[in-house]
């Protein structure tokens, strides 16, 4: 009889949000993590059941930046390996969306066929999930200030990882080497770790005025030395004071050019993506980084790379009349940065609409634009900027102290719209979080209305 | 006319966007053809507060602060002197608390400049929230973003202003910040002075006072930054 009352307490929550995701698709909304959070709230023992039916192993992604592109990389190299996996593609990362991620790919008997999972995890939600599953491998990518109403200061995300850490002892984490509060992490956990990261020097001129964390010792509280920086506080360190350095790098990318798309080596592999953006080539690398540790061959990691087009607004192109319309998502200093440096890659003419949210998932705390170096958008091949977005006046204020000019258009669509219409055929929309998914909507109509 | 910029310890203090509070005095007096200069200051540096026209003390998280602690005892008489003497002083968030006696947490004491006669207690949920103050002094309200821990007590001293909407200084009694003498300590950041560009320019007119004797700044077109003061009024005090 008990039997019997939970397996129908399960099939009732995997239908009711199977049926909930499905009402939301149509309504145009996401409604994954309302879905999650029902199936959780109707069977509380769903997402450990359900992961516990996962035949090989479980891959976790964490890390501020990068986390959803890495972990979709993953997911495509995974499967190019004939297995079949569950996946939170979309990037709902709470506890809700992982469930959500498991209930939505599971039969409605309860039954889970999948080899892998390859789930992306907020940090900060880490510890509310590790109490249903353990991963074998956790890849952590990178540590920012990002939303700090949200998450506080960086330290307290860092005290979440190491609580997570140690309540999967057997995890072996997979960790950008080049990140010194990644790779402190890593380093003090106590748990296996394996190392990714790039040792040459990339770029000649440094940004002494970028936003850097942690420049200081975590362990004894010395000021770092840095051989060079890649971008942020990402670079090649040491610790004058205590000994703490860069730990050995175990897949290391060299010989990186990025005049024609992005290339590298790792382990004397050639490896060629048609993407832009610096940053991108951690992403590649800790995917690939994670498949190999996992015993993975990755004999077709190329073509992976080549069919990767996720859709998900991360360096999208959408196509409208004739205007090329590039989409991508930048949330935080670092993210922003590394953005910028991609946009200004495009030695095109270009228009370009910056959107800014403050709703709760963005954090309601914008006072992180001033860390941004929107100066390098005064250039001339730069036509024009337009703001959008809840927090337009703050962003045209913004651009204002750096002596940029600034259109100010609040509604997105309207945004769009007059910037393809005045504009170069090459545009730029930069967003913010909850402002991705609505911006997303729109190009994809006014593309599919062509 | 010159206006030189005193930012204290930028590598450890520099949440919330405090480089806008720089960039925002920087450009007011660029505008009207002042110039301005920007001195940044590392933890082991010497400074010479008679060189300095305007302090910026930023905010850092709860560890770097107490890193930045053990330090300010070597500069405390000076920065003393230079306040008692009229210096103007912009202290946000934990440079805000800073500028107190004390600030004392779960982890231990933080012992403050002892500036200002305020002192802070860590409190629990910590204080988030779009804030508005008033001031009669201002011509229209100052608004900004509060992220603190901290509950500070400012022993019956002047405060920036009363609250219309969020929290203040310790969440209990309506106040937010402090004014002493030419200093100004606050929990608002956004970046404070960008969308209260009276503040800022009050800062300024009193910086120039001391150092020039006569205070005339030339008005700017302030349009974008009352736009986005008046937003946030709107938004949080009158629907």
């Amino acid at each position: 009889m008990m039997v019997q009352i939970m397996k129908l307490r399960r099939i009732t929550a995997i239908l009711t949000a199977k049926a909930l995701s499905f009402f939301c698709k149509i309504a145009g909304r996401q409604g994954v993590t309302m879905a999650g959070r029902i199936a959780l709230r109707i069977d509380p023992d769903i997402l450990k059941d359900l992961a516990a039916q996962v035949r090989e192993k479980i891959f976790v992604v964490c890390g501020t930046n990068g986390k959803t592109t890495t972990n979709n990389l993953l997911c495509s190299a995974v499967e190019s390996e004939g297995k079949k996996l569950i996946c939170n593609h979309t990037g709902s990362n709470m506890l809700a969306g992982v469930a959500a991620a498991f209930v939505l790919g599971a039969k409605w008997n309860g039954k889970l066929d999948a080899d892998y999972a390859c789930i992306e995890i907020d940090e900060a939600s880490t510890v509310r999930v590790f109490p249903h599953f353990t991963p074998d491998y956790m890849v952590l990518t990178n540590l920012f200030r990002d939303q700090l109403d949200r998450y506080g200061e960086i330290d307290i995300t860092m005290d979440l990882l190491d609580r997570a850490m140690k309540m999967a002892p057997d995890m072996t984490v997979i960790v950008n080497a080049d990140d010194a509060l990644s790779a402190y992490l890593a380093i003090e956990s106590g748990n296996k770790y394996v190392t990714y990261g790039i040792s040459e020097k990339v770029f000649d001129e440094q940004n002494i005025r970028e936003i850097r964390e942690g420049r200081f010792c975590k362990r004894c509280g010395e000021r770092l030395e840095y051989d060079f920086y890649h971008y942020s506080q990402i670079g090649v360190y040491h610790c004058p004071g205590c000994g703490f350095s860069r730990p050995a790098v175990n897949f290391d990318a060299s010989h990186i050019h990025m005049s024609n798309g992005l290339e590298f080596d790792v382990e004397g592999r050639h490896i060629a993506a048609d993407y832009r953006g610096f940053y991108n080539i951690y992403n590649i690398l800790a995917a690939y980084s994670a498949a190999r540790t996992a015993g993975m061959e990755l004999k077709r990691f190329d073509r992976v790379l080549q069919n990767f087009n996720p859709q998900n607004g991360r360096n999208e192109t959408f196509s409208i009349n004739g205007n090329k319309v590039l989409l991508n998502l930048a949330k935080n200093p670092a993210g922003f940065n590394q953005n910028i440096s991609s946009v200004m890659e495009d030695p095109n003419e270009k228009d370009l609409i910056i959107v800014i949210n403050d709703n709760a998932q963005d954090g309601t705390d914008i006072s992180w634009l001033w860390d941004v170096d929107f100066d390098r958008f005064a250039a001339d091949n730069i036509r024009s900027i337009t703001v959008s977005g809840i927090r337009c006046q703050d962003m045209r204020l913004r651009l204002k102290y750096v002596d940029i000019a600034a259109d100010l258009i609040g509604d997105v669509r309207t945004a769009i719209e007059k910037s393809l219409k005045n504009g170069c055929g090459n545009l730029y929309v930069l967003v913010n979080y909850t402002a991705l998914y609505s911006t997303h909507t729109i190009l994809k109509d006014m593309e599919g209305k062509v | 006319m010159k206006i030189t910029i005193g930012h204290l310890y930028p590598d450890l203090l520099n949440l919330y966007g405090d480089r806008g509070n720089i960039q925002c005095m920087k450009k007011r007096c660029e505008w009207r053809g002042i110039e301005a200069e920007v001195k940044e200051f590392q933890l082991t540096d010497a400074i010479d507060f008679s060189s300095l026209d305007i302090v910026l003390l930023g905010g850092g998280s709860d560890r770097e602060q107490m890193l930045v602690c053990n330090q300010l005892k070597t500069i405390q008489k000076d920065f003393k002197e230079y306040v008692e003497d009229n210096g103007v002083v912009i202290a946000v968030c934990g440079g805000y608390q800073l500028l107190g006696h004390y600030y004392d947490t779960s982890e231990g004491r933080i012992e403050g400049l002892s500036l200002v006669d305020l002192y802070t207690e860590q409190g629990s949920p910590r204080l988030i929230s779009n804030i508005v103050i008033e001031n009669e002094a201002f011509p229209y309200p100052i608004v900004g973003f509060e992220n603190h821990g901290g509950r500070t007590f400012i022993n019956g001293n002047k405060a920036l202003g009363k609250v219309s909407f969020g929290y203040g200084n310790n969440g209990q009694d309506k106040e937010e910040g402090v004014m002493y003498k030419n200093v100004i300590g606050t929990y608002l950041h956004g970046p404070l002075l960008p969308k209260n560009p009276h503040v800022c320019d009050h800062l300024l007119a009193r910086a120039l006072a001391k150092k020039y004797g006569r205070a005339e700044l030339e008005p700017l077109d302030d349009a974008q930054e009352k736009e986005a003061n008046e937003y946030i009024v709107h938004r949080f005090t009158k629907s």
